[in-house]
């Protein structure tokens, strides 16, 4: 047994308890400096991660094959542990507002990394089940954090009734699917994964599973809750949920139809199909007339989860890089938005449109950065998000010599697209022709704050002008698929 | 009459589908919740039924893990219900309405 292996989690779960011993010893008004040093250490294991098994190389296994560091995972731990980094930068500045107990908060995001990176090497059932509830019930306190605020409890309250439901079709889906292969193991499914793609006990059970996930990723079917939990959380919350809990269901997803039952994805066009073409017209459709910044980001991640399904049902290795690539882009993107939306609700107190107007005179920085984030969204290039929306729709039209519902599918994600252009602009106008501002006072921004903006920018701006590096960083991480 | 596995499948998709019913019918939060861990335990008795005509433990071993995570997640949900009721006095879904969709 190699216990190296699971280096990060014990690091993130050791690294958590300890916070909250040290808590004790630490007076109020210092515990925000406990965020800070989270946030730093976490930057610290990340760099060391990266150094170490970011080139990939071959897959690993320990606890009898139930846990693998192969490329995917490794390239999957990266953009978690970055991601909880800005989180825990933006969580430490927004202390004030977070409340009492600030130094769990900062212990729970530990644990949800904890339970990602877990789910990025999950090759057995039972992990990938004790991996999953570990984010979703972190995430239940931490989207109802401010318990006197009773947007933030009601965001709970719905996050927890529809991810117990998720979780009841994926522990059924698991029990039809052991059911009917008798191993919950990987790498046992994958060496009868020809039998088991035509049983149908077992495709019954897959697809309960695939239900329960795409809660996660906040696709159709299970997509409602997130503009509601993304407008009613901490937005430090809103913005690990957009990234780093979305990128955990699309690493299991990933796992379990490229390496554990690769036989029965390629079965399954039309469903993937489906789920990719209703996420991207709902999101797209349903963040017109939004008013306020975080239930249109919530609405666009439905959209944005849609393509990721749209290079998932291609179920190539070209699709499956560019899964990855689109996440990396999409991380810097989202984190970038967020941090905006968490300076203006918590220096100004909203988020929507009104308060847009003139941002680019109260704080020219705040206003690059979203018109990045934005743009970048939206798909133009030369930023990250165009790189990603290329690299998924080559695969796809790649694909559209096996069938041609793969064209159908290309027109729907471009559709798609052009209705984004609307909202996405709406914000730039807003901002910068947005007629008179009320308030011209400046915005202050902590240097922290400011740093990981400039970082997320320079992340938007380098995926997209050159690609190449990440873009091979993919294609070498999936290598190991097998389809 | 012997009782063979489909009689627990049986028994297990009766559980789950008046859990889902629950959920989707009911309207106050502690009952949807209940049905929640009904759905749950459909999966543990499906789970062990599996186990016991597979002829291996993993389905076993993974009922303690569902068992357990379940406790869990019951205490911090009851906890965010308690917090809501103290907030609201109501348990209902139809006062949920602070985020309109």
């Amino acid at each position: 047994m190699n216990l190296t292996l699971l280096g990060p989690e014990l690091v993130l779960v050791l690294g958590g308890l300890a916070l909250l011993l040290v808590d004790l010893a630490v007076p109020a008004a210092r515990r925000h400096l406990l965020g800070y040093a989270t946030a730093g250490g976490v930057a610290l294991l990340c760099l060391y991660f990266v150094a170490n098994h970011g080139a990939g190389g071959a897959a690993a296994r320990a606890f009898g094959g139930m846990f693998v560091l192969d490329g995917v995972a490794s390239f999957f731990k990266a953009i978690f542990l970055l991601s909880g980094v800005v989180v825990l930068l933006l969580a430490a500045d927004s202390s004030p507002r977070l409340g009492g107990g600030i130094t769990e908060y900062y212990a729970l995001v530990l644990f949800a990394l904890a339970g990602m990176c877990l789910a990025a090497s999950a090759n057995d059932f039972s992990v990938m089940y004790v991996a999953l509830e570990l984010i979703t019930v972190t995430f239940y306190v931490l989207t109802s954090f401010e318990r006197s605020r009773a947007a933030s409890l009601e965001a709970g309250v719905k996050y927890l009734i529809l991810g117990a439901l998720s979780s009841g079709f994926l522990v059924y889906g698991i029990a039809l699917a052991f059911g009917a292969s008798g191993t919950m193991s990987f790498d046992e499914l994958a060496k009868h994964s020809p039998e088991l793609a035509s049983n149908r006990l077992f495709q019954l059970g897959v697809l309960m599973i695939f239900g329960g996930l795409s809660f996660k990723i906040a696709v159709f079917p299970f997509q409602v809750w997130a503009p509601d939990v993304y407008e009613g959380a901490p937005v430090p919350t809103t913005a690990f949920l957009a990234i780093g809990s979305k990128a955990a269901g699309v690493v299991l997803l990933v796992r379990l139809f490229g390496f554990a039952v690769p036989d029965l994805a390629l079965h399954w066009e039309p469903l993937w199909m489906t789920v990719a073409g209703v996420s991207i017209l709902y999101g797209s459709l349903c963040a017109i007339p939004q008013r306020g910044l975080r239930r249109l980001l919530g609405y666009s991640s439905i959209a944005n989860g849609g393509f990721v399904m749209v290079a998932l049902s291609t179920m190539s290795k070209a699709g499956s890089a560019a899964v990855l690539f689109y996440l990396a882009g999409y991380l810097f993107t989202v984190l970038a938005a967020f941090l905006v939306v968490g300076v203006l609700v918590h220096r100004v107190g909203k988020d929507d449109f009104s308060v847009l107007a003139g941002l680019h005179h109260r704080s020219p920085l705040l206003a690059a950065v979203l018109a990045a984030s934005m743009i970048s969204l939206a798909g133009v290039p030369p930023l990250a998000g165009f790189f990603g929306k290329f690299v998924v729709l080559r695969a796809v039209v790649e694909q559209g010599a096996a069938s041609h519902a793969y064209f159908w599918l290309a027109a729907v994600a471009i559709v798609g697209v052009v209705i984004s252009f609307w909202y996405y602009f709406g914000v730039i106008r807003a901002m910068y022709w947005g007629g008179d501002a009320p308030d011209l006072t400046p915005i202050p921004i902590s240097p922290t704050l400011r740093g990981a903006m400039i970082l997320c920018l320079g992340g938007i701006l380098c995926l997209g002008v050159f690609p190449s590096a990440i873009w091979e960083a993919a294609v070498a991480a999936v290598a190991g698929l097998g389809i | 009459m012997t009782i063979g596995l489909a009689h627990y499948l049986l028994v297990s998709a009766a559980l789950f589908g008046l859990g889902l019913l629950g959920v989707i019918l009911r309207r106050n939060l502690l009952v949807i919740y209940m049905g929640l861990e009904l759905m749950l335990n459909a999966a543990n008795l499906a789970l062990v039924a599996f186990s016991r005509f597979n002829n291996n433990l993993h389905g076993q071993v993974m009922v303690f893990f569902i068992i357990t995570v379940a406790a869990a997640e019951v205490s911090v949900g009851l906890a965010l219900i308690v917090a809501l009721f103290r907030r609201r006095q109501s348990t209902h879904v139809e006062d949920l309405t602070s985020l309109k969709f």
